[in-house]
């Protein structure tokens, strides 16, 4: 009966829900009403569940000396402090409502620890994906290639005078490799590899002023070009790939085949 | 010479760490300003809100919290001085508890410097969870899900609350988003109700959004920080976005230049093995 009964809510539960779509008369009409407002009051208590066990999982952690256990200690602290603050703002603040950003101190401890707290550990990306795009982003194969060459595009063509820096970058990257090329070219004697080092070194600096000037004029249209054409077309496909396997699932839940959320 | 090239490919990460740094605070430090045009799904978005009838009632929705904020916190003043300037009424409410006082306290901000009165012209819901069954109930009764305001104060007493109950009544939603909200609006508000939506999001989510707008099911999108500069641009009320634009714009160059370095190094250490 363990698994029998939650396995029959959920059937009469999705059965019934499905049917409240497609019929709009009572009885079905207001069950869906129902049933959201009951889903309102349960997601209430699954928060109350999340501190329990957030609590739960910390207090181990500080009772058993594990490492780092001050920070789990310092959650606890912090987590006490905002509750009882709330509890007297209840009480003492006009609006009494302790989740109110007007209650004085739960706003101070909002807009001065908090918010920056939280935005300080985002604004840290910028750092982390800039050196981790260098190390990582490699054209190893044709689709790195050109995933990076259109991520380039992208992000330069987006920016407001992302054109006007575009040949630029383009220009000195040229220069490199066109050097580069040079120089494994004198280290080479007479031969058909020499020949290409020079001829790929002339090509880079002869493309850097029309590149350059193609990137200038078409550079945002280039970059709009595959935001909306290429990048959607695989959202798109992504999307509708996302919603016939979320329909798969929940029939299998409904009708019983998926019971993985029983354990 | 060949050294060189290798190096290229073996910089430090303290040092690409300094050189962002330098590329971000700087542009901030002086409050450098690029020239922006505003992007056509931007424009769009504005001349949707230009084209509302006066004291039409605008729903934001705050589905974001402070690691979102320096893109959407901008965004989200640029559109509420834009709606006041056009007397429209707003009902704000939010689906990320830990942001909805960000939205609140732009709120405040944007109605006392445009002189408003809460309750007249703007009302702030607050939060309660269960996204997807809040905006159902949203679609039949607000009441059923908010039955006063976050004062308390029973949505009847508020005059502009009065014949607003429910998505017929409310000219346009506007949802700022960080994550899936958004997906939820358009799911259950667009495809359900047809309630005309813009979306605001994070440039990372962005992408995620623009079948939406292509598909007409939302009229204007406000993409990441530049859709932020861009919204500032077009009322005419540079600020933060618009400064932040420029860190960002050396930013790019900066990672596109430490990408194609990166290559190079990489080219020449293949090249030699």
């Amino acid at each position: 009966m363990k698994r029998e009964i939650p396995l029959a809510i959920t059937f009469i539960s999705g059965f019934l829900l499905i049917v409240a779509l497609f019929i709009p008369h009572k009885p079905f009409g207001t069950l869906q009403e129902t049933f959201n407002d009951w889903y309102i009051i349960v997601s209430g208590f699954t928060m109350i569940l999340g501190i329990d066990s957030l609590l739960l999982h910390n207090w181990n952690k500080v009772k058993r000396r594990k490492s780092d256990w001050p920070y789990a200690l310092a959650l606890i602290m912090s987590f006490f402090l905002t509750f009882l603050w709330g509890l007297y703002s209840i009480v003492y603040e006009p609006t009494h409502n302790p989740f109110a950003p007007t209650a004085s101190f739960l706003k101070y401890f909002y807009k001065s620890i908090f918010v920056p707290l939280q935005a300080t550990m985002f604004a840290l990306l910028a750092f982390f994906i800039a050196s981790a795009a260098y190390r990582a982003f490699r054209a190893r194969e044709i689709n790195s290639t050109l995933l990076l060459f259109s991520a380039a595009l992208v992000m330069l063509g987006r920016v407001p005078e992302g054109e006007q820096a575009a040949p630029y970058v383009f220009g000195i990257i040229s220069l490199l490799f066109a050097v580069y090329f040079f120089i494994e070219a004198s280290l080479l004697t007479a031969g058909f590899l020499k020949y290409l080092y020079i001829a790929l070194g002339v090509l880079l600096l002869a493309a850097i002023y029309p590149v350059g000037k193609l990137l200038l004029a078409y550079l945002p249209k280039i970059a709009d070009w595959i935001m909306n054409i290429p990048q959607l077309a695989a959202k798109r496909g992504i999307l509708i790939g996302v919603a016939l396997g979320g329909i798969a699932m929940s029939l299998r839940i409904i009708v019983g085949i998926e019971r993985t959320y029983l354990k | 010479m060949r050294e060189f090239f290798e190096k290229l490919g073996k910089i430090d990460r303290r040092i690409i760490y300094l050189i962002v740094a330098i590329g971000v605070i700087t542009p901030i430090l002086f409050k450098a300003r690029l020239p922006i045009k505003p992007l056509p799904e931007v424009r769009q978005a504005f001349d949707y809100i230009e084209s509302l009838p006066e004291s039409s009632a605008v729903l934001i929705s705050i589905d974001y919290d402070a690691s979102s904020m320096p893109e959407l916190q901008p965004m989200l003043y640029a559109l509420l001085r834009h709606v006041f300037r056009k007397n429209l009424r707003v009902i704000m409410l939010g689906h990320w508890p830990l942001g909805v006082p960000l939205g609140q306290i732009a709120l405040e901000d944007v109605a006392k410097e445009m002189g408003k009165k809460y309750g007249v012209d703007y009302c702030f819901l607050g939060y309660r969870p269960g996204i997807a069954a809040v905006m159902l109930n949203l679609g039949k009764e607000i009441r059923s899900v908010f039955a006063s305001d976050y004062k308390y104060t029973p949505l009847d007493s508020l005059p502009m609350m009065r014949n607003i109950h429910n998505y017929n009544d409310i000219a346009l939603l506007i949802g700022l988003e960080a994550g899936s909200v958004g997906d939820f609006w358009v799911q259950f508000a667009q495809a359900r109700f047809n309630q005309k939506i813009i979306l605001g999001s994070t440039a990372v989510i962005t992408p995620d959004i623009y079948p939406y707008l292509q598909a007409g099911q939302i009229v204007g999108l406000i993409g990441g920080l530049r859709g932020a500069a861009d919204y500032e641009t077009l009322v005419n009320t540079p600020g933060p976005a618009s400064i932040g634009m420029y860190s960002q714009t050396v930013v790019h160059i900066l990672v596109v230049a430490l990408i194609i370095l990166g290559n190079v190094g990489y080219f020449v250490l293949r090249r030699r093995k």
